[in-house]
């Protein structure tokens, strides 16, 4: 096992005897250098796992390693860890510079020394003009990129980014993600970033932890989550997805993933299809997710592909994309056809769903129950 | 260039003369509701303040006689007095130096519990205020007479430390400046409290945390973040406490026993006592000037530094 | 340079300590119903607290029962000072019908034609207050005598002291309550002193103030709370200055734990009159309770009830009462405060405690 720069294990927090844990036996290991987005819905234990590797809440049980050092105990000065708070946390009674060399000052850096850091870290967040103005005069952008700078300017252990994002309007949004990202590659941070926004994530980490109900539910590259969900939950919740409950059949083969086979399924009373999974499913009963953009429909039946037939129940224009649901049986499915294709469904169409095997997966669990 | 038409009207024409007169006039119904709105404030403040303060500083002006008789005139007789008397130099400085001590005493032991307020997470939060300021609902007076009763030689103070063999014979703690202090500072804690409470808007725990997170020790993270960010509470509470304190008198008059001589006392007796009312009208007007004056400088010192 | 009582509204005071003396200016309210010897509404005003309760019972309650048709209406307040005060306020307009008051401020009152004079004719019983208790001038007489004592913790003192002097043994320092002056008490004990001084008083109190500032660390309170009676119960003084009637009734009240007398050197006289009030409304109605307040009954009542000693020459009283209120036959020693004097006197004793005894 190769040195993680921060390890958790079995962190556990209990705000409450007789409270379900905020974060439930949590353990995870960020390689050096990478931005871990810990993704999930409010409520799912992310903040709270934040907080606890800042220093700020204390675990009720587990450890925290960092450099394979043990600082559970240590109090949150000690960490060496530059945090961004959703709110910015700016102190208001210090003007851009002094809030940038707090924690420079905290660590009795000499006083040129401070300038020249401080106005280094301000111009690496295109700045440096505005150091002596006050905080609260600046717009939310520029807030965000100061205390981006005020964190990192202490060349921090972790970086801890909390929603930093969510106080900014959506194009603001946008264009604090790539700069985020930019620097952060840049100045190699290990980062630990806590967003709800599945895209964010997508966009900017190197793995994604998405959480649920106090655990990690899975951990993984986002192709990873999203292309190979692990769980019902983790499917849904990263990008949108069908479900169909389905009957695996036999094996014919390796997929072209490395340790996946290819199945023959049965959609029960609607036919035989293809899809891919891991080794040994045969016989079992497990849903398949098949991306919405990955189902094709068509309106006419195509004679060499096996189709499951429908009738078009809804219809919704975006512009590039035309979003159509489709009843099959009992379900619904969900297909995003390109505006470009030919002539387009309208409601009461029959509708004739299909899919290339390798773009259906057959999740290796059970849906649980999840809450909303 | 005559033919030009426009949205606007433009000054000048007939047009824009009649939308200007129309304005004007609309402006003018407006300003009438709002001063129509004022009048009740404002005679309300001079039936009960405006009139009674120029009474009482024509008073000021005016002799005074044995017996409460008034003597008709235009004198500088009742200030010249008090200013050139050492006694009312000592009094005022008295009355000055029991306002600072009690103030910074009220801010010293007020200012954790606001702080604590301020913070709470608890769920009894609202209870807890409820309590911290529950003494306003007891006057003033009852409250005295409490501390009397806790201070007195043989109060509960006294005979404790005297039970515990700390102290041979009674400390003297009322009848004196040291007791008035201590019930001044209960009494005023309240008041000190919602001022500061009111005055801590700036901060905030996520403040503090990300003060920690930027390596500051708790000593650092209150001296450097949460201190700065409540002196403008810190500030009102003062002003608050100082001004209530150099004015009160049933406090200096039942806790000091007759020996603690502050202005608000002296105007009381010569009010009620020796029937001096321009001398006590005179008295009034200085401690009145006095307050101006240091509202007048504190605000000036509290902006530059508190921002 | 004209002469004029001070005026009309007492709405002057709205700075803060100066309110508190005003509270109660507005007294009761006009001129309600007719007005005849047996009906009408009296306004009085007199002294609060246990003189107003014992004045009520013994004096107010049956004259109600007598006089069914009037009806009292009584606004209390603490010193005879406050009640010049309320009265000046009223003065040319007044709502107060009769006021019972210290003898020295009655005095300036008449002088400052706040009160009207009274004859046998509207009060007969008047015929009956001693001589030198009338009024010369035929304003309102005196209606009851009190006089200055030492009161004492009767398990310091198992037999009252007998000398002022006790006030300045060391073995009651820190345990003593004195009011100062303008108080009454404070005055007396500054005349009091200064005769033991060997000095006339009228002229110099330089040896009294001496005196007294031997005396001041050892006095506990200059203004005991929540007065001087109470603070000898309740222990945090032995001894102080009172006066006779109230620590009389206060010595029964609390089992004998207080009590009073007159030290040899002598004493003051406390004095109230009973005043009409000039255009008083309810002029007719006022004089009856005047005249009723005059009665011997009404008199010796009072006497039994709170120790003042009547005026009236006719009032008999049992001889356990006899032997506690003040004599008035000449038999104590007698300190004499002229009331003229002591109106000038009151600011400047007043002034000379503040700035040399009390510190």
């Amino acid at each position: 096992m190769t040195e993680s720069k921060l390890s958790i294990v079995d962190l556990t927090k209990k705000y409450a005897a007789g409270l379900a844990p905020a974060v439930d036996r949590l353990n995870m290991e960020v390689e050096e250098g990478h931005l871990v987005a810990l993704l999930g819905p409010s409520g799912c234990g992310k903040t709270t796992t934040l907080r606890m590797v800042a220093g700020l809440m204390d675990p009720t049980a587990g450890s925290i390693m960092v450099d394979g050092r043990e600082i559970t105990q240590e109090p949150v000065n000690k960490r060496g860890m530059g945090m961004v708070f959703q709110s910015y946390a700016l102190f208001p009674h210090m003007n851009v510079e002094q809030n940038v060399a707090f924690g420079l000052q905290m660590r009795q850096v000499p006083k040129a020394e401070q300038k020249a850091r401080v106005a280094e870290a301000l111009d690496m967040v295109q700045l440096g003009h505005l150091g002596k103005r006050a905080t609260k005069a600046l717009s939310g952008g520029q807030q965000q990129r100061i205390a981006l700078a005020r964190a990192l300017v202490v060349e921090p252990t972790l970086l801890l980014l909390d929603e930093p994002l969510s106080n900014l309007d959506a194009k603001l949004r946008d264009t604090m993600r790539t700069e985020i990202r930019s620097i952060q590659q840049r100045t190699r941070a290990t980062t630990l970033f806590v967003t709800h926004d599945q895209d964010e994530a997508l966009d900017m980490a190197d793995r994604i932890a998405v959480m649920n109900g106090g655990l990690i539910e899975q951990f993984g590259s986002p192709i990873d989550v999203y292309e190979r969900p692990r769980t019902h939950f983790v499917a849904n919740f990263i990008g949108q997805a069908n479900f169909l409950t389905i009957t695996v059949g036999e094996d014919v083969g390796p997929a072209s993933a490395a340790g996946e086979r290819n199945y023959k399924i049965e959609v029960p009373g609607l036919g035989h299809f293809g899809a891919v999974g891991a080794s040994g499913l045969t016989g079992r009963s497990l849903p398949v997710l098949i991306r919405p953009h990955r189902l094709r429909a068509s309106l006419q039946p195509s004679a060499s592909v096996q189709e499951l037939k429908g009738t078009v129940e809804q219809v919704s224009y975006t512009g590039d994309t035309l979003s159509i649901a489709v009843r099959v049986g009992d379900e619904v499915l969900q297909s995003q056809l390109h505006t470009t294709s030919g002539s387009l469904p309208h409601t009461g169409d029959t509708a004739f769903l299909s899919w290339d095997p390798e773009h259906a997966y057959i999740l290796p669990e059970h849906a649980k129950a999840v809450a909303a | 260039m005559t033919t030009i038409t426009t949205e606007n009207p433009v000054p000048g024409t007939r047009e824009g003369l009649e939308s200007g007169v129309l304005e004007a006039a609309a402006n003018k119904r407006r300003k009438r509701t709002y001063l129509a709105l004022l009048i009740p404030g404002i005679l309300g403040l001079l039936v009960s303040f405006v009139f009674p303060l120029l009474y009482m500083v024509r008073m000021s002006f005016n002799e005074g006689a044995p017996d409460g008789v008034v003597i008709d005139t235009f004198t500088f007789q009742t200030y010249i007095k008090p200013l050139t008397d050492p006694y009312y130099w000592r009094v005022t400085l008295d009355t000055f130096r029991m306002g600072l001590t009690v103030g910074v005493l009220c801010l010293v032991v007020s200012y954790p519990i606001a702080l604590f307020l301020v913070r709470s997470t608890s769920k009894y939060k609202g209870l807890l205020l409820a309590i911290a300021i529950a003494p306003l609902l007891t006057s003033a007076v009852v409250r005295t007479y409490g501390w009397m009763v806790i201070l007195g030689t043989n109060g509960l103070v006294n005979t404790s430390l005297e039970s515990m063999g700390l102290i041979g014979s009674p400390l003297k703690l009322t009848n004196n400046m040291t007791g008035v202090t201590i019930g001044l500072v209960e009494i005023f804690m309240p008041y000190a409290i919602l001022a500061m409470i009111s005055g801590f808007g700036r901060l905030s725990p996520q403040l503090e945390e990300a003060a920690g997170s930027l390596g500051a020790s708790k000593f650092k993270v209150f001296m450097r973040v949460t201190l700065p960010l409540s002196l403008p509470g810190v500030f009102t509470a003062f002003l608050l406490v100082f001004v209530m304190a150099i004015s009160t008198f049933i406090t200096p008059r039942l806790l000091g026993g007759g020996s603690v001589q502050v202005l608000a006392t002296e105007i009381y007796d010569q009010t009620t006592g020796l029937l001096n009312w321009p001398f006590a009208a005179a008295l009034s007007v200085i401690l009145l000037v006095l307050f101006g004056t240091i509202i007048a400088i504190y605000q000036r010192i509290v902006q530059k530094i508190g921002g | 340079m004209k002469k004029s009582i001070k005026g009309k509204i007492a709405a002057a005071v709205t700075v803060s300590a100066m309110a508190l003396a005003l509270a109660s200016c507005s007294g009761p309210g006009n001129a309600a119903g007719g007005d005849s010897p047996t009906s009408g509404e009296v306004s009085l005003i007199a002294y609060s607290g246990v003189w107003q309760d014992q004045y009520n019972a013994a004096v107010i309650e049956p004259f109600k029962a007598k006089y069914p048709d009037i009806k009292i209406t009584y606004s209390s307040k603490r010193s005879s000072a406050e009640m010049l005060s309320a009265l000046q306020g009223q003065k040319g307009k007044p709502s107060t019908d009769v006021a019972i008051m210290d003898n020295s401020v009655s005095t300036s009152g008449n002088k400052q034609g706040l009160f009207e004079k009274i004859d046998a004719a509207g009060v007969p019983n008047l015929a009956n207050v001693a001589d030198e208790f009338q009024n010369k001038e035929g304003f309102g007489p005196v209606v009851m005598l009190d006089a200055i004592g030492l009161v004492y913790d009767t398990a310091t003192f198992p037999t009252p002291p007998e000398s002022w002097n006790v006030l300045w043994d060391p073995a009651y320092a820190g345990k003593i309550n004195v009011n100062a002056p303008p108080s009454l008490l404070g005055l007396s004990l500054t005349a009091i002193t200064s005769k033991m001084e060997g000095e006339d008083y009228t002229k110099s109190i330089d040896k009294a103030v001496a005196r007294l500032q031997e005396l001041a660390p050892a006095v506990q309170t200059f203004a005991p709370n929540p007065d001087e009676y109470q603070s000898i119960i309740t222990g945090q003084t032995v001894l102080g200055l009172g006066q006779n009637a109230r620590g009389q009734f206060y010595s029964d009240q609390s089992n004998k734990k207080m009590g009073v007398t007159f030290p040899k050197e002598g004493t003051v006289y406390q004095i109230n009159t009973i005043n009409l009030v000039k255009d008083a409304p309810h002029s007719a109605a006022a004089k009856t309770f005047i005249d009723y307040a005059l009665s011997a009954e009404a008199q010796a009542a009072f006497a039994e009830k709170l120790f003042y000693a009547p005026s009236v020459t006719n009032a008999k009283l049992p001889d356990d009462v006899k032997n506690r209120v003040v004599p008035t036959d000449g038999s104590l020693n007698i300190v004499p405060l002229d009331v003229d004097f002591l109106s000038s006197a009151r600011d400047k004793w007043t002034d000379t405690w503040k700035r040399q005894i009390i510190k």
